[in-house]
């Protein structure tokens, strides 16, 4: 089954919210940002913009009719801002004119005048000052005292990964037309029906029954498009203040510039391992770099916090976790939301020990990989674990030692290039941390020609959920796959919707299309029976979009059974919800059992570094993933696929730079983002055999986020490669840009 | 701004056209053409989204001035199918699930027909090659190098006399 969207995007004919027919009427609307990191506004004057030629309005926080508010989780984020300014592009005013080009000439028009304060950047200062987002999280399990004592070796140290740039290829972007009778249509690119509906009308002081929100599609999303709901807002409130239509683009260089990023970490570790390799004892802190404002942070936090040991058993940890508030946009999910910082400094404090104690680093890894019976630090015992069948399955397919050892030899026989390959396992916990998430709602509707349209809260941004579900739906009734179609996302179809994110999208919203479907089959039943004078609805199927009675072909098709129960009164449209049940985490004890089920998987990455210039190739990538009984091989291989380049890239080659007055330094022409001739030839992606899953739809398991985590072995290949030159020096810090690798060489 | 004449073929159709002299052919294209398969990723010519085939060679119209283009003839993914029927690209991106988002889709397309264009055979190495230019943010490009060597072998059929 193809993306439904596919035939429509090879023909250029699926319309992104910049292809909309332009309507009558539009205006464009553009943000004047604050220039200083930090700073308090002493006087804003946008009288000369207002008066601009085709300039229609410009609006301050004074023109906010409702709460001038979008804080995601905690209100620390204005819309516009009122006097504090916290990071570079923090809005400040709204530009709204004829012309994009009229809209950006009247920024520079608006007059500020700023008293400046003094910002802090660097995650560890910013705690030092006191300056952190919610509460400092500290999580015990064990002793890990009294267990470094009884280690034989303890091993100490730092390191760091950096921030990362979506690039989404459709920019932030919304539509928002008013319609009849005060009511506005919002058509966004956007990951959270439910939030971003919620803050518009919160923002213009209306119901939310006025506010029309629909998401067709998006041009990828990756979890930048979650919580920071500004870029759809500002068009929102416009369109309502001047009641004519109104679209928000941001460049692309305004979006890098702007928006928030993947978290950079720092980390403090401390790893105890007995002679044998057995990990005792672990402790972390994490230093995370929020931004001015909270959006999403704190729960990106939990999650790093939650996935600290990643795919090992370890009885004593100690986990100290802090959201430090920073002058940098407010940063936001991505991809991985806080579990690839987690396992990257878990990694590195592995391969540290595995360097001090001369100890072999993959038998430490499989040795301590979770298995059955095992507990989580956070109290939740594991079943049903895959982690070794994974590393097992690679070892089997690439032969993890040989593979090493000829590495080893190249190395012997080549000065100025050097290989190396690394092992990463991954265990992935699936479920919104944060409980109340995990719900979704869907509404299936059957027409009297016998085709069907399913609504859910779930949005597509290419990683193919709505074939999935319009799939799940069409097993459920029995009909055949093209009699399904998936309905744009839609605030008046599914209300309250949780953000299509976590990887849960299939699982929760498919989850809710499979009950609302199965509710209309027994629906259909208790009607045929009727027709076939027959007593017991459970007798009848509907299977190849045929009615079957007592598994037998009966010849009354789909169609006609439609037909017939329209003309009967029988309920063709039904309603369904799904909540995962047994999900929570007591956030004192921070105890619990946050995820329904784990991924897991297991790769070995090798690279070749040229040690003249510091230049690295990634020779192949060899992955055995679980996805449990996959809804669509050819979906989870793309997604598995594009996550394992996302998180190489993080690894790797993706750096972002801020100058020391907190500008960003990074433009879309300084970003590098893997392209083809970077991804390796050998890409061998094998799906775990015979897995299952009881706690998601048909078997399956989410795959958006878990496979991200393969891509770290890039940067440990890289570092091991790197090691076997000098190893005189600190491990450089993530990502292992070849500018790093040189500097390691020859700095 | 004085507005120039600029007569300009369009997947086989002849416009004849006054437009802004800083007009890009990127928004020539979208904007009064109405043909927004074409889309705008970066807007600096790194990115490869707007990609379209230009006198028989793939070119960035973000790049580009519709003004350089008089006279000249230019494929968009709206004029690479035959009517309903896909162009054998167009299908083997749809067989070998080479497309999720679709963003980059019609640029990338258009890279390969250029590519395939000018070498029909091409290497697995050529197509990297040919289309490295091309950015992709959800796929691992694994699927798409598969599909431009599929489509590499397929008949050419009419719709070559086009580009
Ligand atoms: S939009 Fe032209 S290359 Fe990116
Ligand atoms: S499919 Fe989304 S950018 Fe290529």
């Amino acid at each position: 089954m193809k993306n439904t969207d596919m035939k429509m995007h090879v023909r250029g004919r699926s319309l992104f919210i910049d292809d909309i027919p332009t309507p009558a009427n539009l205006l464009h609307a553009v943000l004047f940002t604050s220039p200083v990191a930090k700073g308090t506004i002493k006087r804003l004057d946008v009288a000369a913009a207002r008066k601009a030629k085709n300039v229609a309005a410009v609006f301050t926080h004074l023109d906010v009719p409702g709460k001038n508010q979008i804080g995601h989780i905690i209100e620390d984020q204005p819309f516009l801002a009122e006097d504090e300014l916290m990071y570079i592009g923090q809005p400040i005013a709204l530009v709204v004119a004829e012309t994009r080009r009229a809209a950006r000439a009247a920024c520079k028009l608006i007059e500020l005048e700023v008293e400046p304060g003094e910002p802090v950047f660097d995650p560890r200062e910013a705690y030092r000052r006191g300056l952190i987002h919610g509460k400092k999280r500290i999580q015990v399990s064990g002793d890990t005292e009294q267990a470094f004592k009884e280690c034989r070796h303890v091993i100490e140290g730092s390191t760091a990964s950096g921030p990362q740039e979506h690039y989404y290829f459709e920019t932030h972007r919304a539509l928002a037309l008013p319609v009849e009778d005060d009511t506005l249509k919002v058509i966004a690119s956007s990951q959270s029906p439910g939030a971003y509906h919620h803050h518009i009308a919160e923002i213009l002081d209306i119901p939310q029954h006025k506010i029309e929100l629909e998401i067709r599609r998006m041009g990828g999303a990756f979890g930048g498009k979650e919580s920071t709901a500004v870029w759809v807002v500002a068009p929102a409130f416009a369109a309502r203040l001047l009641d004519r239509p109104v679209k928000l683009i941001l460049d692309r260089n305004d979006d890098i510039a702007t928006s928030g990023k993947r978290h950079a970490y720092v980390f403090d570790y401390k790893i105890g391992l007995d002679a044998e390799g057995h990990i005792l004892a672990y402790e972390v802190d994490f230093y995370q770099q929020a931004g001015g404002c909270a959006d999403i942070s704190l729960p990106v936090l939990g999650r790093s916090f939650l996935h600290s040991t990643s795919a090992y058993n370890i009885p004593n940890v100690k986990i100290t976790a802090v959201s430090c508030k920073t002058n940098v946009p407010p940063n936001n999910a991505f991809r991985g939301f806080g579990v690839p910082q987690a396992v990257f400094s878990m990694e590195a404090a592995l391969f540290h020990a595995a360097e001090e104690t001369g100890l072999d680093l993959e038998e430490i890894k499989f040795k301590n990989l979770l298995r059955d019976g095992d507990t989580l630090p956070y109290g939740m015992r594991l079943e049903q674990t895959d982690g070794v069948r994974c590393w097992e399955t690679l070892d089997k397919r690439v032969d993890i030692k040989k593979k090493l050892e000829e590495c080893e030899q190249f190395n012997r026989e080549h000065d100025d290039r050097k290989r190396a390959a690394a092992v990463q396992p991954v265990c992935f916990g699936i479920s919104f941390t944060q409980t109340t998430l995990n719900q979704a709602g869907c509404l299936v509707n059957i027409y009297l020609d016998g085709s069907v349209a399913v609504s859910t809260g779930a949005v597509e941004m290419g990683q193919g959920v709505y074939s999935k579900i319009a799939l799940i739906a069409a097993d459920a009734l029995g009909i055949p796959n093209h009699r399904v179609r998936m309905e744009a996302t839609n605030t008046t179809r599914v209300p309250n919707a949780s953000p299509t994110s976590a990887s849960t999208g299939a699982d929760l919203n498919g989850m809710a299309t499979q009950y609302a479907c199965r509710e209309l089959v027994e629906r259909l039943k208790a009607f045929a029976i009727t027709r076939f004078k027959h007593d017991n609805p459970r007798d009848i199927s509907i299977q190849d979009g045929e009615v079957h009675l007592m598994s037998a072909r009966t010849g009354y098709t789909w169609e006609e059974l439609i037909r017939d129960a329209y003309s009967a009164r029988v309920d063709l449209s039904c309603h369904a919800f799904y909540a995962t049940p047994g999900v929570y985490l007591d956030p004192v004890k921070e105890k619990g059992r946050p995820y329904a089920y784990y991924a897991y998987g297991a790769s070995l990455t090798e690279v070749e570094v040229d040690c003249l210039r510091g230049t690295y190739e990634i020779l192949g990538i060899d992955i055995v993933h679980d996805v449990g009984k996959s809804l669509s091989p050819e979906i989870d291989r793309g997604q598995i696929e594009g996550g394992v380049i996302q998180g190489i890239g993080w690894a790797t080659i993706e750096q972002i730079r801020y100058g020391d007055d907190g500008r960003m330094l990074t433009a879309v022409n300084s970003y590098k983002i893997p392209d083809l001739k970077f991804v390796p030839k050998r890409f061998n992606i094998h799906i775990l055999e015979n897995a299952s899953n009881p706690y998601a739809v048909c078997n399956s398991k989410a795959v958006g986020e878990p496979p991200y985590i393969h891509g770290i072995g890039s940067y440990f290949a890289i570092l091991r490669a790197l090691r076997s030159v000098r190893k005189d020096k600190p491990a450089p810090s993530l990502p292992l840009t070849p500018e790093k690798v040189f500097m390691y060489l020859h700095g | 701004m004085k507005k120039i004449k600029l007569d300009i073929t369009v997947n086989g159709v002849k416009h004849s056209l006054k437009v802004d002299p800083n007009l890009r052919l990127l928004d020539l294209l979208r904007e009064e053409l109405d043909l927004t398969g074409t889309k705008e990723g970066c807007g600096i010519g790194e990115c490869g989204a707007c990609t379209v085939i230009l006198d028989g060679k793939a070119v960035n119209s973000c790049l580009i001035l519709a003004g350089q283009c008089a006279g000249r003839e230019i494929v968009t993914i709206e004029g690479l199918s035959d009517g309903e029927k896909l162009h054998p690209l167009q299908q083997a991106f749809l067989d070998h699930g080479a497309v999720q988002c679709g963003f980059c889709t019609p640029g990338m397309i258009l890279s390969a027909a250029a590519l395939l264009h000018a070498n029909p055979a091409p290497t697995e190495d050529e197509i990297r090659v040919a289309i490295s230019g091309n950015l992709c943010r959800c796929t691992g490009y694994t699927q798409i190098v598969e599909a431009v060597q599929a489509a590499a072998g397929k008949d050419k059929g009419d719709w070559w006399l086009q580009i």
